[in-house]
C-alpha cells in the first residue's frame, strides 16, 4: 500500500467525481443502516441491552489490568500460547517467528483490523510469506491491491463488475461475467482449495473471556472456522481491549453485534474457541500498539469500548458520500476518526474533521460510546497542539475577528449578500471548497437583524 | 522490561476507577410451543429450513429425499449408521473434504436468532459442520430457549455439570456472504444450506407422509 498524504478533504473530493458511485454507495450503506434499525426495534430491551453492554465495557476498562492476568492464566491452562505485543512491530515478528517455526511460507488469514492496523499483510510479503485473505470482500480488495474501506463490507465501494473483471484476472473467470453467485462460487472454489493446503491459519477476535480463557471469533462465512480447524496452528490476534470478564457476557455482546452491524440477528458462526484440538498449536497475541495510553486519556478513553460494528459508518453521512478510503486509516468512519488520532495526532488531524457532528454515529452505537462529543473534543486537543491545517486556521482566526465585532460582521454579511446576488463566480469558484459539488442557495434580500429591526413593532 | 510487564504496567496505571459491573437483563419465559414456532420463523428468515419431526425415520426420509445424490454422509447419530458414515472421529480432517452432508445432534436452539449451539463433542472433528457442503441438525423440540441469556445459563449448567468443551460454536443457518454489491449468497465457504430437525417424540407421523 502506498504511504498516502492527502487528507479526507482531497481523497473525498476523487471519490466524489464519480457521482453515480456516490449515490449508489450513499445509498446501499443507507438501506443495511434501515436493516439495522429494523433489528433493533425488534428486541423491546434494546436500549437496555445498549446499557448494559456499555456498563460491562466501563468495568473492563477500570479493571483491564486484573481482567489480562486472568485471560492469560486461564488460556495458558487451556493449553493456549499467550504473547504479549508493545506495537504493530512486535506483533507482526511474533507471527512471523511462529511461522518461521513452522517452517511454513504460506498463511490463510480471516478477517482481523487489528493485522490492518499492525500492516501485517505488507510486512510478512517483505519477509516472503504469502497470505490469503478469505473473507470473500477482503480477498476481493487484496486482489486489487487495495486495503479494506469498510470494517465489516470491506468492498462495499465496488460495484460486481469491477470484481467481475479482478476475478477474470486473477481467478480466470469467463470476462464480462458479473454475477454475484458466481463469482462467490468461483471464490469458494478457489479458497477451499487453499484452507486444505495452509497449515497456519490467522483469525482476528471478536471477544475474548477473562474468566473462562476462551476466544469468540464471528463470521457469516464461515471462512474463520475453515482455516483455524484445518491448519496445525491458530494464532489469534486481539487488542486488549477485547476482553469481557464473564462468558454469561457474551449474551448482551452477541445480540448486538450483527443486529448493529447488517441487521441480522446473529451471525451465522459465533464460535468459541478454548483450547487446541490435539496436535493442534494454539496462540493469541495480544496488542497493545497505543490502547494503553489512550486508556489515560479521560475525554477519549470510551472508544476503547468499540465492539467493531461498523454502525456508525453506516449512519454517517459523511462516511456515505466520501468513502472508507478517504479516512486513510483501517478502521474509517466516525470510529476510526477517534481512534486514529490517538495513534498518530498529526498524522490523523484531518479526520475529527470528516464530521458533520449530527450524532447519529452516537445513537446507533451498541455500546454508547459518545463519539460525536468525542470529535468536537479532539477538534480543540487537535488545534491548541498547533496541528490545524494553516488555511483552516487563519480561517478561523478571520471569523473570531468578524464575530467579535458587530459593525464588521454585519459589513461582510451585506458584502456577501452583495457578492452572491451580483458576482456569484467570486465565490461559487473552484477556490472555494463550499461550493464543491453543491448548487448556490438563494440570497436574501436583507439579514435577519435588518429584518427584525423593520418588522419588531 | 518485557513487552509484558510494559503493557500490565500501563494499563494498570491508566485504567479509571472501578466500575461496578451492571446486572443482566432478565429472561423472558416462553412455552415449548411459542418458544420452537419463533425459532423456526427466525431459522427459515435467515435461510435456514426447519422440520418438526417424530424420530428418526422422518428424518432419514426427509434427508433422503432432499440429498438424494449425496454420495458421502457422515453422521454422529448411531440411529442414521443405515445411510451415513458414523466413525467416532478421523486422523486427519482433510480427509472430510469430499463430504455432501453432515447430520449431527446440537444441544439447543436459540429462539430469537434461529442459532444453534453445538460443541465438540457433537462434531466428530472440529472441521466437520463448516465443510461439509450440507449440514443438518438435530434439536430437540423442548431444548429452545428464548435468548442469549438464557443460552448461556443453559452452557453454564452444561459445564457445572461437567462437560466442559475446548470448542463450540453457535451456528445460524447456512454459510452466506453478502459481500458482491450486497446480493445474499448462500453457501460462502461452509455449508450451502442448513436443516434443522425438531424432534419431538411425543408427535405421531399420522398426515405427514
Amino acid at each position: 500500500m502506498k504511504e498516502n498524504t492527502k487528507d479526507h478533504a482531497a481523497l473525498a473530493g476523487e471519490f466524489n467525481k464519480d457521482e453515480p458511485r456516490v449515490d449508489w454507495h450513499d445509498k446501499t450503506l443507507w438501506w443495511i443502516r434501515e436493516k439495522r434499525d429494523k433489528a433493533a426495534h425488534g428486541v423491546p430491551e434494546w436500549e437496555l441491552l445498549r446499557e448494559t453492554a456499555s456498563g460491562i465495557k466501563e468495568n473492563v476498562l477500570s479493571r483491564l489490568h486484573e481482567y489480562l492476568l486472568q485471560f492469560e492464566e486461564q488460556a495458558t491452562r487451556n493449553g493456549i500460547k499467550v504473547h504479549w505485543a508493545a506495537d504493530a512491530k512486535e506483533h507482526n515478528e511474533i507471527v512471523l517467528s511462529i511461522l518461521r517455526q513452522q517452517k511454513v511460507n504460506q498463511m490463510v488469514k480471516s478477517k482481523s483490523m487489528l493485522t490492518e492496523e499492525c500492516h501485517l499483510n505488507e510486512y510478512l510479503k517483505e519477509q516472503g510469506i504469502e497470505v490469503v485473505d478469505t473473507d470473500l470482500g477482503e480477498r476481493v480488495v487484496q486482489l486489487a491491491g487495495e486495503p479494506p474501506s469498510h470494517i465489516v463490507l470491506p468492498c462495499i465501494h465496488k460495484k460486481k463488475e469491477e470484481i467481475g473483471e479482478i476475478f477474470h484476472q486473477h481467478l480466470g473467470t469467463p470476462a464480462g461475467n458479473a454475477d454475484p453467485q458466481f463469482l462467490t462460487e468461483a471464490a469458494r472454489q478457489h479458497l477451499r482449495e487453499k484452507f486444505l493446503t495452509r497449515r497456519v491459519a490467522l483469525t482476528g477476535v471478536n471477544f475474548a473471556v477473562a474468566e473462562t480463557g476462551e476466544f469468540v471469533v464471528c463470521t457469516n462465512e464461515g471462512n474463520a472456522d475453515m482455516g483455524a480447524h484445518l491448519a496445525d496452528v491458530h494464532i489469534a490476534c486481539m487488542g486488549i481491549e477485547k476482553l469481557i470478564p464473564q462468558r454469561r457476557h457474551l449474551g448482551v455482546f452477541l445480540r448486538l453485534l450483527t443486529r448493529s452491524a447488517t441487521g441480522q440477528p446473529i451471525t451465522t458462526y459465533s464460535s468459541h474457541f478454548k483450547k487446541p484440538r490435539p496436535r493442534q498449536e494454539m496462540h493469541i497475541v495480544l496488542v497493545d500498539n497505543g490502547r494503553s495510553v489512550h486508556l489515560g486519556r479521560k475525554d477519549f478513553r470510551s472508544s476503547l469500548k468499540c465492539i467493531r460494528c461498523a454502525a456508525c459508518f453506516n449512519t454517517c453521512p459523511v462516511y456515505r458520500r466520501s468513502g472508507g478510503h478517504s479516512y486513510h486509516t483501517a478502521v474509517a468512519g466516525p470510529i476510526g476518526s477517534i481512534l486514529a488520532p490517538n495513534l498518530d495526532m498529526k498524522k490523523y488531524a484531518d479526520l475529527p474533521f470528516a464530521s458533520t457532528l449530527c450524532g447519529s454515529c452516537s445513537n446507533v452505537c451498541p455500546v454508547k460510546i459518545d463519539i460525536h462529543e468525542q470529535l468536537y473534543k479532539w477538534r480543540q486537543v487537535i488545534v491548541q497542539a498547533g496541528n490545524a491545517p494553516i488555511a483552516k486556521k487563519a480561517a478561523m482566526q478571520t471569523m473570531t475577528w468578524v464575530l467579535s465585532n458587530p459593525a464588521v460582521y454585519h459589513t461582510a454579511g451585506k458584502a456577501g449578500r452583495w457578492f452572491m446576488a451580483n458576482v456569484p463566480f467570486a465565490v461559487n469558484n473552484s477556490l472555494n471548497p463550499w461550493y464543491k459539488q453543491r448548487d448556490m442557495p438563494e440570497v436574501p434580500g436583507k439579514s435577519f437583524g435588518e429584518w427584525y429591526k423593520k418588522n419588531k413593532k | 522490561m518485557s513487552s509484558r510487564d510494559k503493557i500490565l504496567g500501563a494499563v494498570k496505571e491508566n485504567q479509571p476507577d472501578f466500575r461496578e459491573l451492571p446486572p443482566l437483563p432478565d429472561s423472558p419465559v416462553g412455552g415449548t410451543e411459542q418458544l420452537s414456532a419463533k425459532f423456526v420463523s427466525v431459522l427459515e428468515a435467515i435461510g435456514g429450513t426447519a422440520y418438526i419431526v417424530s424420530g428418526f425415520d422422518r428424518i432419514a426420509s426427509i434427508l433422503r429425499e432432499q440429498h438424494h445424490d449425496a454420495l458421502r454422509i457422515v453422521s454422529g447419530c448411531p440411529e442414521l449408521a443405515f445411510l451415513a458414515e458414523t466413525a467416532a472421529h478421523y486422523d486427519d480432517p482433510h480427509t472430510l473434504e469430499n463430504i455432501d452432508l453432515a447430520v449431527l445432534r446440537s444441544h439447543f436452539g436459540v429462539a430469537e436468532n434461529g442459532a444453534c449451539w453445538i460443541t465438540e463433542d457433537c462434531m466428530i472433528e472440529r472441521a466437520l459442520p463448516f465443510i461439509a457442503q450440507h449440514l443438518a441438525l438435530i434439536i430437540r423440540k423442548k431444548d429452545i430457549v428464548a435468548n442469549m441469556h438464557e443460552a448461556y445459563e443453559r452452557i453454564a449448567a452444561a459445564e457445572a455439570a461437567g462437560t466442559a468443551y475446548g470448542f463450540a460454536t453457535f451456528i445460524a443457518g447456512p454459510s452466506k456472504t453478502a459481500d458482491i454489491e450486497q446480493s445474499l449468497v448462500l453457501g460462502a465457504h461452509g455449508p450451502r444450506s442448513m436443516t434443522v430437525f425438531l424432534l419431538d417424540e411425543e408427535m405421531s407421523d399420522a398426515g405427514f407422509y
